[in-house]
């Protein structure tokens, strides 16, 4: 048992370890794009245009002679903007919402929640995206609050089952007889507890969120021109697949990067958090 | 359990290996074969959402079916000349107003109804009515009455002389309906022309046969299918991996590399009537000013949007006039790229830094000319916002309808259309009154006059600064290298199919 | 059990209603006048008036949408303004396409997944098991479209084997249709098989745990002829479940794809029906994809409940 316990904390470390290194690039590279990038993203250069690699343009430049390295370090922020915020939409609805639903002692209510989760379900991400862009005009915004919506159902979902199970423990039992009110039991007691499980949740959301980002770039419904994105450049790219491959390719790679990132993040801490889980993926 | 589980695999194994076992001989489907094929499969990227041009908008629908299905009296030539169609002669009256068109004989619709003199009387005089809301109508308001002598002659009145009309005539206005057919003009196009409409899939492909009695004799394919594809790179890869043999305009011009072995493919460059059009608000907002719509055109530099957006096809124009038109003059050095000078005079204006829409539909050559028409005018110092709009829908309301925009990005298509794009109350917000006698002066005046008179105009137009003339649309045609008579100059509103052949 | 049934489906009927009512309510504040759309760019307003008249767009918004909804109940989804043809044929064609390409995508999916997911449970602690777990890492974070251009350069544009794009009804013979199904549903496919392959895993990993495998195994049988014989029915569990939950997203993510490869599936006739303010289609699309995915959740607790007994004691 102890072998197999190493073993499995071995793994997960190598998760997160490599998970981390992962998401720290992108999140360098979008920080450091705030303050340095070897071109201005913008700016066309005609005369330089779809150069290869080279020590002026380390990953090339596009049709415009725009410098690749920078679209990409640029691009990691609109990456890391649709996941935080769409996250965070998800998060800060699904997770009061699924806390509620699972202390409440009105089995109304927590059926209403879980019926409206139900609801939310049948919308998925792309779907709702899609028609949001049609609503609002497409765009980095409509996709990321669409995104965040219909990743409410799954923070609520483990939200609620995780505070279930932190409600039958003996101690919040002793709590509730003590007559503490509900809400500095959710506070002080309910999201500690639940709040690994949240953060396991937000690193598998944001990943969906780069890959949706970037499927409705793909689409042209999502980030819009002049504004770096990975994916619009991999749509662009299309053209040049057979002249230019490096053109699809860097986009390609930092998109898996990102999301192989976050996933592996949020398998590490699965392991870390939830003993339970162990030798699970 | 298990049992059953291993049947299932090896039927879905099976099905995997039939699939790839197939697809060799399904992947090289028609280019193979000894014997000449009778059929033709046309890429297009722009796809009628019905076959009713009278009450729908677009090109997609008369491309689709003027020439091949339906026919006017008059017909343009890949040069832009006008050419005798079901009118195989006409006479034009002393005081120019009146025109007697002298039909051909023996043509049918493809119903079996017989053409006669009253079906163009009901025609005209139809696009003149409330059946016709497509706002092409415009262009047969000056026709006054039609009278038909007999059965194989057309005598049309105009109100007022005009150098123009005749050739509008051959465009989706003069299309000639029969008088029992247009009940269903949506889903059923009955026409007098060499093709009828065997099926129409919405969306995906229109599929034309010969008709055996055509009047001006059978065409050279049996069967011709359209199929159209939104996304350029897939109508390219289509051609390819030979499930289309021609791609009737490419959209993704950086490709036409792909095709350089003469063996297999022909890329042909021939020329259109479409004026990709850098349009400013001239009414209201920032580029009321005449200072910053001057800063905007010596801002841009045409060749390099040209170079590095279309990959260098498609030709420098400087107006609103292509040069197959009689009254064309190059305009391109009225406003030579400067950017000192496009500084100096956003300075002068006052707008630097000043943030502007700059709306951009969401079409291949428009999202491909605003990166880098936004990169050249913030070198300027100009500020533009793209606003990126779904074409048809988005783009049509705020921006064409509703005038809510500073700048946009256009292929203005259609033939002689500098009157309609910078006419009164259109979206250029162009002062219409500074062009309109002269206008008026050269449609009613002699052949000369006209040409003067239109050169005047178009000058009078790019010198006002009224909007930045990026460059004309290329027709690039790419096509199996088997396929002849390929329409090389889409200079009418048709593609036609008739001419097209096996080598 | 019929009690739970009963439940079951009248949820799955409010949800429904609900949902409609969102779809529709959605639809009215969809810029872009349809009538406009239609008649193109001169059209005069008295033409948009009449159209709108036509159509019965001026009616209020409760008596259109008791239109809507009956018309529906009773499979008329209406007609077109835009393409002035019944919306109900559109809809019963792509969704045949797309169901086709989905479930194709699934069973090749769980094809790839079942073995590979098992065979890396089985060897966890070996390379093999390592390589698969990595392999699926990496697969997962592969965009479709992303696999569907690099299937395409391969298998059309650099071999020559099958057509980039376009489809092919069974009847306009199998091995069009074959070769036209391929590609799109292999790299549908490819990413899903990925995602299930590390539950198929995980739910092996689960099962292996069981005491009654360590009983099978204490009687003489092998590792793995205990795990076929008593593992696989309770690790299908797991795996059904994520199974039918992926096949919705991929309902959905197929638009993409059938972009990409010029299908004309739901995807592809809601992303045209949307560009051309096509409003009564973009409706119906919306509203059949969602009934789809509520469905797909029915059948899937129904199918859960079935399969666990311990659920079904419970209901």
């Amino acid at each position: 048992m102890t072998t197999r316990l190493v073993a499995s904390r071995r793994r997960a470390d190598a998760s997160l370890v490599i998970g981390i290194v992962l998401i720290g690039i992108v999140i360098g590279m979008a920080l450091v794009s705030y303050l340095w990038t070897p071109y201005n993203p913008t700016q066309a250069m005609p005369a330089d245009r779809l150069q290869g690699m080279s020590a002026d343009h380390i990953f090339g430049t596009d049709r415009y002679g725009r410098d690749t390295f920078t679209w990409i370090m640029y691009g990691a922020r609109i990456t890391l903007l649709v996941g935080v915020v769409s996250v965070a939409i998800a998060a800060l609805i699904g997770v009061p919402l699924g806390v509620l639903a699972g202390m409440t002692p009105y089995g109304w209510l927590s059926g209403l929640i879980m019926r409206g989760n139900d609801l939310l379900l049948a919308f998925p991400a792309l779907l709702l995206a899609i028609v949001f862009s049609a609503v609002f005009g497409p765009g980095t915004g409509p996709a990321m609050v669409a995104l965040g919506i219909a990743s409410i159902p799954g923070f609520a979902r483990v939200a609620r089952s995780g505070t279930l199970q932190v409600m039958s423990t003996e101690y919040i039992m002793a709590a509730r007889a003590a007559n503490r009110r509900i809400g500095p039991i959710a506070v002080f007691h309910v999201l500690p507890n639940i709040a690994g499980m949240i953060i396991v949740q937000a690193s598998v959301a944001f990943a969906l969120a780069i890959l949706a980002e970037a499927g409705l770039s793909f689409l042209g419904l999502g980030t819009q021109p002049p504004t770096p994105s990975w994916g619009r450049m991999l749509q662009e790219s299309q053209q040049y697949l057979s002249s230019h491959p490096m053109l699809a390719l860097w986009p390609g790679l930092f998109i898996a990067a990102a999301v192989l990132g976050f996933n592996l993040l949020g398998d590490g801490l699965r392991d870390r958090f939830d003993p339970k889980l162990k030798g699970r993926d | 359990m298990t049992r059953r589980l291993t049947a299932w695999a090896a039927a879905l194994a099976a099905v995997v290996l039939t699939a790839t076992g197939c697809s060799a001989g399904a992947g090289n489907n028609g280019s193979g074969g000894e014997e000449k094929r009778t059929d033709m499969v046309v890429a297009h990227t722009a796809e009628p959402v019905n076959l009713d041009f009278t009450t729908t908008g677009g090109a997609a629908i008369p491309q689709a079916l003027m020439e091949n299905v339906y026919e006017s009296l008059v017909r343009i030539d890949q040069d832009g000349e006008l050419k005798p169609a079901l009118a195989e002669s006409w006479d034009v009256s002393e005081d120019r107003k009146t025109y007697t068109f002298h039909l051909q004989h023996g043509v049918t619709f493809s119903n079996g109804d017989e053409l006669t003199s009253a079906d163009v009387k009901f025609s005209y005089e139809r696009v003149n009515s409330d059946a016709w809301t497509n706002g092409l109508k415009a262009k047969m308001a000056v026709i006054d009455s039609i009278d038909t002598p007999d059965d194989a002659t057309v005598e049309i009145t105009l109100t007022d002389p005009s150098n123009g009309w005749l050739y509008d005539l051959a465009s989706a206005v003069g299309a000639v309906f029969s008088e029992d057919a247009v009940d269903d003009l949506a889903n059923k196009a009955v026409g007098t022309g060499p093709y009828e409409v065997q099926s129409f899939t919405r969306g995906q492909e229109i599929v034309y046969a010969a008709r055996e009695d055509y009047w001006g004799g059978q065409p050279n394919l049996e069967t011709v299918t359209f199929k159209y594809y939104k996304d350029p790179v897939a109508a390219v890869n289509a051609v390819k991996s030979g499930e289309v043999d021609v791609l009737a305009s490419l959209q993704a011009p950086e490709l036409a590399g792909d095709f350089e072995s003469p063996d297999d493919y022909q890329v042909v460059e021939g020329t259109t009537n479409g004026e990709v059009v850098l349009s400013m608000n001239n009414a209201e907002g920032i580029f009321a000013d005449k200072k910053a719509r001057e800063a905007v055109l010596y801002a841009i530099d045409e060749q390099a949007i040209l170079d590095t957006a279309w990959g260098g096809y498609g030709t420098l124009i400087g107006g609103m006039v292509p040069p197959t038109a009689p009254y064309y003059e190059d305009l391109t050095d009225v406003y030579p790229h400067d950017v000192d000078k496009a500084r100096e005079l956003v300075k002068e204006a006052g707008i630097e830094g000043e943030s502007f829409t700059y709306t951009v539909p969401n079409l291949p050559y428009a999202t491909a000319v605003a990166d880098i028409v936004v990169s050249q005018l913030e070198e300027a110092g100009l500020k533009p916002k793209i606003e990126t709009q779904e074409f048809p829908a988005v783009w049509l309301e705020k921006t064409f309808t509703n005038h809510d925009y500073d700048m946009s990005v256009i292929n203005h298509v259609e033939a002689n259309d500098m009157l309609t794009v910078f006419g009164d109350g259109y979206y250029t917000g162009y002062d219409y009154s500074q062009i309109e006698d002269a206008a008026k002066k050269a449609d009613t005046g002699t052949e000369e006059e006209y040409v003067s008179g239109m050169k005047d105009v178009a000058r009078t137009i790019t010198e006002d600064a009224a909007a930045g003339f990026l460059f004309l649309f290329p027709n690039l045609i790419v096509a199996d290298a088997k396929v002849e008579g390929l329409p090389e100059n889409f200079v009418s509103d048709s593609f036609p199919i008739a001419t097209l052949a096996w080598k | 059990m019929a009690g739970y049934l009963i439940r079951r489906l009248l949820q799955f009927a409010v949800t429904a209603a609900a949902a409609s009512v969102i779809v529709f309510l959605l639809m009215q504040v969809l810029p872009g006048n349809a009538a406009q759309v239609a008649l193109g760019t001169n059209a005069t307003p008295e033409a948009v008036a009449q159209l709108e008249r036509t159509y019965g767009l001026d009616r209020p918004l409760p008596v259109q949408y008791l239109d809507w909804i009956s018309g529906m109940l009773t499979g008329d989804f209406g007609t077109s303004y835009v393409t002035r043809a019944p919306i109900t044929p559109v809809i019963a064609d792509s969704i045949q396409v797309t169901l086709i390409i989905v479930i194709a995508s699934m069973a090749v999916a769980l094809l790839i997944a079942v073995p590979l997911g098992s065979l890396a449970a089985v060897f966890q602690k070996r390379t093999l098991g390592t390589a698969i777990s990595a392999a699926s890492q990496v697969g997962i974070a592969v965009p479709n479209f992303l696999a569907a251009i690099i299937l395409i350069m391969i298998f059309s544009l650099g071999l020559g084997w099958l057509p980039s794009s376009g489809w092919a009804a069974p009847i306009e013979g199998f091995g069009r249709f074959l070769a036209r199904l391929a590609l799109p549903v292999l790299a549908l496919a490819l990413v899903q098989a990925a995602i299930l392959t590390r539950y198929v895993r995980s739910a092996v990993l689960e099962v292996m745990r069981e005491d009654f495998l360590r009983t099978a195994r204490a009687k003489g049988l092998t590792k793995t002829q205990a795990l076929v014989r008593h593992g696989l029915r309770n690790a299908a569990i797991p795996v059904v479940t994520v199974a039918g939950i992926q096949l919705a997203t991929m309902l959905i993510g197929a638009v993409v794809i059938e972009q990409v490869f010029v299908i004309p599936g739901m995807g592809s006739e809601l992303v045209r029906a949307v560009a051309n303010r096509d409003l009564v289609t973009v409706q119906g699309i919306v509203m059949v994809l969602v009934v789809l995915v509520l469905l797909l959740n029915l059948i899937v607790d129904l199918l859960y409940t079935v399969l666990d007994p311990r659920v079904r004691r419970a209901a």
